[in-house]
């Protein structure tokens, strides 16, 4: 019999936004991965159609809303679908991305209905392979990163013997076994503890804007309240630009190799890259808030099981200007490695205690900026298909809600890409190329010179 | 099963290490691999299983399996 299970947490984050922005588009997702060299497509239609068998979160759909509006999830026992076919190899590969990228803003409208859609693709230059749109609720993209790669492992082992992939986690298992981790009256105690215990040392939060001081300056008029500490969410006009920009591979291992000698991650020194910024561009404002990504994928359930494991947290900050560069990147450190421990929470609550507490006006927020650091390359990692080169590249759903979403990934060639995704409604590339430029500023000049203040290097950058 | 085989137990769904291949010694971050979210989730995890609350000033400092069951049992007395 057909089981019926709640929403996890990452899930909620999706379908709240798709209930806020009244469109499923807010919650896509998109990949192409492709390799240079012939496949073999009756097989990998095979191999596509094994996977929806293989990873049960692409089966899973969602009821129709109830009188409140809820949402209950379930497992499809089979998707027997076809797999189409696309030519695209007459096209430039710039006008192949372009067309996928109108793909990528297409919408699952209706319940009880399959999120997921998988295509393959010839594309220009000799590119062959497969485009992934799915709905965010489903999977992540650690999670489509790893089905890549089992996919092309059954690719490999159909088409050159080799070993046929382990099985992945069981969906509903590891489904069931967080919803019954979230249900735990003492875990959920100890979680909401720690949430009320920063608003009650650190108090209401203070908006930052990447543009300065004036866009909350300009909120505070339109809602006639001179102490507002929230500014006005977009809720009309959801385009979405993007614009990356690629760090080279040498500044790229000088970053890590700060991380790897003074034990930092990657995601805290980027942090702290932002948060100086928009400390900077609002006069020195101490306290920052950066809504963070975390996957939530730490056992090897966790990480082949699929699913949405992506949660966003507020990683809020007060950093005196004195503060040294390393010390600041520590005490964010601090603050993660606990939120970390209290992810088990649902993001909602922390949202509605401040609305609580502070009365904090509806659509309106404290952050500009989220940030999300993506670990993994989309590369196929399968000796068979060394050697052979690769065509990835995520998409744009198209519909941001958020103002800025700043994306960073590592790339095939040992840089990092730093993609920004931000709303046209307020920001333009220009805004972006300042931001890029002075957070690499603030982020080399604070490597160099660990033990130089914030506030120098704010002012030195 | 004993505690310090259950918490073994927990450590290995988190890395490739066999629990028999750990010692009181092995290190989280360099033997094991743990990333800070692993760490921090898996120390949710033994107050969930173990039914305690670990502080985390105290957790912060743990490097090692040894420290780590210490701890535990420290926090269960």
């Amino acid at each position: 019999m057909k089981k019926y299970y709640p929403l996890t947490a990452a899930q909620k984050l999706h379908y709240n936004w798709i209930r806020r922005y009244k469109t499923q588009q807010v919650s896509g997702v998109s990949v192409v991965a492709s390799l240079k060299a012939p496949l073999d497509f009756g097989l990998l239609k095979k191999c596509i159609q094994l996977e929806f068998e293989r990873y049960g979160c692409l089966r899973v759909r969602f009821t129709r809303p109830d009188e409140k509006g809820e949402i209950r999830q379930y497992i499809a026992e089979s998707d027997s679908r076809d797999i189409p076919l696309k030519d695209l190899s007459a096209m430039s590969m710039a006008e192949a991305d372009g067309l996928m990228q109108q793909w990528a803003y297409e919408t699952f409208d209706g319940d009880d209905i399959p999120l997921c859609d998988v295509t393959m693709v010839k594309l220009p230059e000799g590119y062959h392979g497969f485009f992934i749109h799915m709905d965010h609720r489903l999977i992540d993209s650690c999670g489509l990163v790893v089905m890549i790669n089992d996919l092309m492992q059954l690719y490999a082992h159909y088409r050159f013997q080799s070993p046929y992939p382990e099985d992945l986690a069981d969906y509903e298992t590891v489904l069931e076994k967080d919803l019954k981790r979230a249900g735990s009256g003492k875990r959920f105690a100890r979680d909401k503890k720690f949430w009320d215990a920063q608003l009650e040392e650190l108090g209401e939060p203070l908006y930052s804007d990447i543009q300065g001081p004036s866009v909350l300056e300009e909120a505070r008029k339109r809602h006639g309240k001179a102490s507002l500490r929230a500014a006005d969410i977009e809720l009309e006009n959801l385009f979405v630009a993007v614009k990356d920009y690629e760090l080279e591979p040498e500044p790229t291992k000088n970053l890590m190799d700060f991380c790897m000698n003074h034990q930092l991650s990657m995601t805290n020194l980027l942090l702290l890259g932002l948060r100086t910024y928009l400390s900077k561009v609002n006069k020195g404002q101490e306290d920052i808030t950066i809504e963070n990504f975390i996957s939530r994928r730490s056992t090897h359930q966790e990480w082949t099981s699929g699913g949405s494991r992506t949660i966003m947290f507020p990683c809020r900050t007060v950093i005196a200007p004195e503060t040294e560069f390393l010390a600041a990147a520590y005490e964010i450190q601090n603050v993660q490695n606990r939120i970390y421990m209290h992810s088990n929470y649902d993001p909602e609550l922390i949202w509605e205690e401040m609305r609580r507490r502070y009365h904090t006006p509806e659509h309106t927020t404290y952050e500009s900026c989220y940030l999300t650091y993506q670990p993994m390359p989309v590369q196929v990692n399968n000796p068979h298909l060394q050697g052979i080169a690769q065509h990835a590249k995520w998409f744009a759903n198209g519909a941001a809600t958020k103002k800025m979403y700043l994306t960073v990934s590592h790339t095939a060639r040992g840089g990092m890409n730093f993609s920004y995704h931000y709303q046209t409604a307020h920001l333009c590339e220009h805004d972006m190329e300042l931001l890029y430029y002075y957070m690499m500023r603030i982020l080399f000049k604070g490597i160099a010179e660990p033990d130089r203040s914030i506030g120098e290097i704010m002012a030195l950058v | 099963m004993t505690r310090e085989e259950q918490f073994k137990e927990i450590v290995a769904q988190y890395c490739k290490v066999l629990p028999e291949d750990m010692t009181e010694n092995t290190r989280f971050r360099e033997d094991l691999g743990f990333s800070s979210l692993d760490f921090m989730s898996f120390l949710g995890e033994l107050e969930d299983t173990f039914d305690v609350e670990l502080e985390e000033e105290e957790v912060l400092q743990v490097l090692t399996l040894g420290e780590a069951l210490a701890l535990l049992e420290r926090m269960e007395a």
